[in-house]
């Protein structure tokens, strides 16, 4: 009587549900035939490991931070929100807040204003929260203009967890679709002014507790209403 | 956080007669959340005698995170998103499962390139949740070193995944009305590498565990779970089939392109530890020929089908929609009350919420170290046991 | 007291040229007999002893670590000295550094008396190995009697920590761990039995010695290696080591016995456990590969003066280590055994095997049936 292998695997036709399905069924495992069948099968477990003890080359390790010149991650890493840049313009035409609306849990949070030169909607600060970021995609998914890329940058640790939340555009001003229409390069500095990462009425920046002072830069013209707990503002 | 569980109560009793000449004294111990090597934050009150388990009670909810009523104020795209947290190893499958429901609640029809790469990708995910499943179970009982290899092997599954998805554990990829991104250039290329390389490495996997009289006397004949106990308990995935019954719901209601590709469900003899284990292993090969029939017949197309700008209207109404995740069946039972984009309510019915119940009817009468053989062997997630 | 080369006197094809000299011999000759010297001596001993656990400790955790991350396809320790040299160093300090705990409803008392068994145990074994002719701490004429009783000494300490931590998972892997600690000296012993009966004499030294003509393992034909094989299962178990880890099986009981210990005294199981390792190995190559006895093979006059190049106390070194790589080979590879499958791998299976073993021997030791007798 042979003894039957764990690997002698049949293939049967099972019906179901009036359906013919095609199976494989497992044999019964049975007892172990000895103690020199046992004893083999050890040793050669033991060969497996043995053989990668000898062979550095099949290390799977890579060292980092010593691999960081050649370390290259896919492009469509997820790692952290960038507003696409082109020339130094962003491409946020309309602060629509398609993106603020799409995120699922508030990470984004859009303010804009009313250009004085352009007279339209523009982008005042766009403030994006990495502490609560889930990096699902759906802002970039839900933009019109493609102004929002996911870049594979992800050294994005931090001491403070205050400096997670910052403001992604350098400028308040039209899109590039507007400036590169003007070819006075005085006439478009004039139209965008420059933002800082950490200022504005971001909710939770500067935390207004008691004994920490507030972070780098002094809070915008909204902080007081944005602050959780002595303002009415939106929950940090 | 304490749990009540009122059954204690009834069970610590003092012993009234001494029907053996020693009086052992039954006694609870809390495998409890914090564990070096559990699976997960699962609470097991066990009620021991000696080195017997008399009973088990799982106290779950340690990583309940109110998945199902954050979904009552998001649309269906934002939903997706949580979905790859319930069980994350089958993150994709989960998010295709949304998708599907959704799709079929709201009409919304695909085309033959979304199915296949949706095929393509929960097949791929179902080998890579089932190599770290081995591994897991190597390291529960004792073998380190199978941990490490599955993880290495893992990693090119990981790669394959990054360079389409952008992400490796929380995809949110399959949404409804198609795929957030078309598949990457070298993506056949390296599913095909891949394909050769996990067929000499499922060699490997057999010499070093399923091979070694250790792990086979460890697994052999503990914990039979029957076929109609397993119906009864609401078992689904390899652990019923592992006890005969071949119901997989690629075969028996098949979605996607499951039914344009050739393959065996496979199914166990006796319904005891190694079954299951062997069934996942097998399964991984036969997820290996789903892949191979379908990586050069991808059809041409577009990846999304709706706009995202466009809101789903789901009629007034409740839905199910269910498929086959690395684990069981998972279902979405959504109700809609005719509003746009957002439901009334969701409920997930999870595969590992069922499996997990299992354990109560297999363990008693076994040692603790079959218990965690059988834990291992039931392959539980337990963030989707919670969700 | 020294090593008496009383055993037997037949015609040994090469009589032995190495004389055993320990270290309490020439203490004793060197040492004038002032009280202060005395105590000079015996606390500068126990510095050495301190510096000598503690680095064989180091070294083998350290070798363990990286042997164990070669296996697994990854790199180790790399970041603390060049390829992490020192991290074992590093991990000293740091537990040296914590805070230790002793339970609320631990019964104190235990709770700080068992660790120091543990060690006690392991380093008394420590000084009857001989490590070299002219290195050896004390060659008691009951050599593996000894090392024998001793080992068992260190299951109290695994059973008071377990009882002592007030913890039903500490108490369970201390119970599983005395089950089978007891149960394999008996295997261990009787495999010992059969290297001293072909040796004659139970002093260590003497069974090296005894080893000049050739090795136990390979000279009595078939029992030999037997033993050999049986010594080698029944001290993995001895040492809990995979796959009979059972009391600190992590992923069933967490840390087993000592969950509740923190810094020092968790830094004593750890360190014991080691050298518990270092010393099963070191007997394994005194009583079965020859001590430090160099290969030599009888006539080959070149192959035996390029052997004769290493001094023995480098012979002694690559053989425990070669012991102490099949050990944690076999650690990084196999699965664990359920304690009642290991119960009754030992009790209906090493210990019959071993008692034929041992029968055989005797009868080939009778009849002078083994190689060069």
């Amino acid at each position: 009587m042979g003894r039957v292998n764990f690997r002698d695997i049949r293939r049967e036709e099972r019906l179901l549900g009036g359906k013919r399905i095609p199976v494989a069924v497992l044999p019964r495992l049975s007892r172990n035939a000895g103690v020199w069948s046992a004893a083999r099968s050890l040793l050669r477990s033991m060969r497996l490991t043995l053989h990668y003890l000898v062979r550095p080359s099949t290390v799977a390790t890579r060292q980092y931070p010593e691999n960081r010149a050649t370390l290259k991650f896919p492009e469509r890493y997820r790692a952290v929100l960038r507003l696409v840049e082109e020339e130094g313009c962003h491409r946020c035409a309309a602060a629509c807040r398609l993106c603020e609306k799409s995120c699922p849990n508030g990470s984004i949070k859009v303010i804009s204003r009313m250009g004085a030169i352009s007279g339209k909607v523009e982008l005042d600060r766009y403030i994006w929260r990495q502490d609560s970021c889930t990096l699902c995609n759906a802002c970039i998914q839900a933009c019109p203009f493609g102004a929002l890329e996911m870049r594979p940058d992800f050294e994005n640790a931090v001491y403070d967890r205050r400096l997670l939340i910052y403001t992604l555009n350098r400028y308040a001003g039209p899109p590039a679709s507007v400036l590169h229409k003007e070819e006075n390069p005085e006439a478009r500095r004039k139209m965008m002014e420059p933002r800082d990462r950490y200022g504005g009425p971001v909710p939770a920046n500067g935390y207004f507790l008691p004994n920490v002072p507030p972070l780098g830069g002094a809070p915008g013209p909204d902080a007081a209403a944005m602050d959780p707990v002595a303002g009415k503002g939106e929950p940090a | 956080m304490t749990v009540r569980i009122r059954t204690l109560e009834e069970i610590v009793r003092p012993p009234q007669t001494a029907d053996s000449p020693f009086s052992t004294q039954e006694y609870f111990v809390n495998m409890g959340p914090q564990h070096p090597i559990a699976h997960g934050s699962l609470r097991l009150v066990l009620l021991l005698d000696g080195e017997t388990v008399r009973r088990v009670i799982p106290a779950p909810g340690y990583v309940h995170r109110g998945i199902e009523k954050m979904a009552e104020s998001l649309t269906y795209r934002q939903i997706v998103h949580l979905t790859d947290r319930m069980d994350y190893l089958s993150a994709l499958m989960n998010n295709w499962a949304l998708s599907k429901t959704v799709e079929e609640a709201g009409g919304i029809a695909t085309n033959p390139r979304i199915e296949t790469i949706r095929t393509l990708m929960a097949e791929l995910q179902r080998v890579q949740s089932h190599i770290l499943w081995w591994g897991v179970l190597g390291m529960d009982l004792g073998a380190f070193t199978a941990f490490l290899y599955a993880f290495r092997d893992r990693e090119i599954i990981g790669e394959i995944f990054e360079d389409t998805i952008g992400a490796r554990l929380t995809m949110n990829y399959i949404q409804p009305g198609g795929l957030m991104f078309d598949v990457h250039p070298d993506f056949a290329r390296k599913v095909k590498k891949l394909i050769v390389y996990l067929r000499t490495i499922l060699d490997e996997y057999d010499t070093l565990l399923s091979g070694n009289a250790i792990l086979q006397e460890r697994l052999r004949n503990i914990g039979v779970l029957t076929p109609e106990k397993a119906l009864a308990l609401g078992c689904t995935g390899p652990v019923l089939r592992a006890s005969g019954v071949p119901y997989d719901l690629r075969k028996a209601e098949p979605y996607g392109v499951y039914d344009q590709v050739e393959f065996d469900v496979v199914i166990g003899s006796r319904g005891d530890c190694w079954d299951r284990y062997y069934a996942r292993i097998e399964e991984i090969r036969q997820s290996l020929r789903i892949l191979e029939q379908l990586i050069d017949n991808i059809p041409p197309g577009p990846t999304m089908v709706t706009k995202f700008a466009e809101r789903i209207k789901i009629p007034e109404g409740a839905y199910y929609g269910q498929m086959e995740t690395a684990r069981g069946v998972l279902g979405v039972f959504l109700v809609s009350d005719g509003r746009a984009d957002t439901p009334y309510r969701i409920h997930f019915r999870s595969p590992n919420f069922n499996n997990l119940w299992a354990i109560t009817a297999l363990a008693p009468g076994w040692r603790i170290a079959d218990l965690i053989a059988i834990q291992s062997s039931l392959d539980l997630v337990i963030p989707d046991i919670d969700r | 007291m020294s090593g008496s080369l009383l055993w037997m006197t037949t015609s040994a094809a090469q009589a032995s040229p190495w004389a055993v000299k320990t270290l309490t011999d020439r203490a004793a000759e060197a040492l004038p007999s002032s009280p202060w010297l005395t105590l000079a001596y015996l606390a500068g001993s126990l510095a050495a002893l301190g510096a000598l656990v503690s680095f064989l400790g180091m070294s083998l955790i350290y070798v363990e670590r990286k042997l164990a991350a070669h296996f697994q396809c990854r790199l180790g320790p790399m970041r603390v000295g060049p390829h992490g040299l020192l991290q074992t160093v590093a991990d000293s300090i740091k537990l040296l550094l914590k805070e230790d705990i002793v339970p609320e409803r631990a019964d104190r008392a235990m709770h700080l008396l068992a660790p120091f068994l543990s060690m006690s145990a392991t380093v008394l074994a420590l000084a009857v190995l001989p490590y070299s002719p002219s290195l050896q701490i004390a060659d008691v004429n009951i050599g593996a009697l000894y090392i024998t009783a001793v080992g068992g000494l260190g299951v109290m300490g695994t059973l008071l920590a377990g009882w002592s931590s007030n913890n039903k998972w500490s108490l369970i892997g201390a119970m599983r761990a005395a089950a089978q600690i007891i149960s394999y000296e008996v295997s261990a012993t009787l495999a010992l039995l059969v290297v001293v009966l072909f040796a004659g004499t139970l002093s260590l030294s003497g069974i090296v010695q005894s080893q000049a003509a050739g090795w136990w393992i390979w000279r009595a034909p078939g029992v030999g290696i037997v033993a050999f094989t049986i010594y080698l299962i029944a001290s993995t178990a001895e040492t809990n080591r995979t796959p009979f880890d059972i009391p600190e099986g992590e992923s069933e009981l967490t840390a087993g016995f000592h969950t509740e210990y923190s810094g020092l005294r968790f830094s004593f199981f750890f360190l014991a456990e080691f050298i518990n390792v270092f010393v099963v190995s070191a007997m394994a190559a005194t009583l079965f590969l020859g001590g430090w006895m160099p290969f030599r093979v009888g006539g080959l006059d070149g192959l035996n003066a390029v052997m004769g190049l290493l001094p023995p106390g480098g012979w002694f070194l690559l053989k425990t280590c070669g012991v102490v790589f099949l050990l944690m080979w076999s650690r990084w590879t196999f699965p664990r055994l359920r304690v009642d499958q290991l119960m009754r791998l030992e009790w209906k299976f090493l210990l019959p095997v071993g008692f034929v073993n041992l029968a055989a021997a005797a009868l080939l030791v009778l009849w002078n049936l083994y190689f060069f007798p």
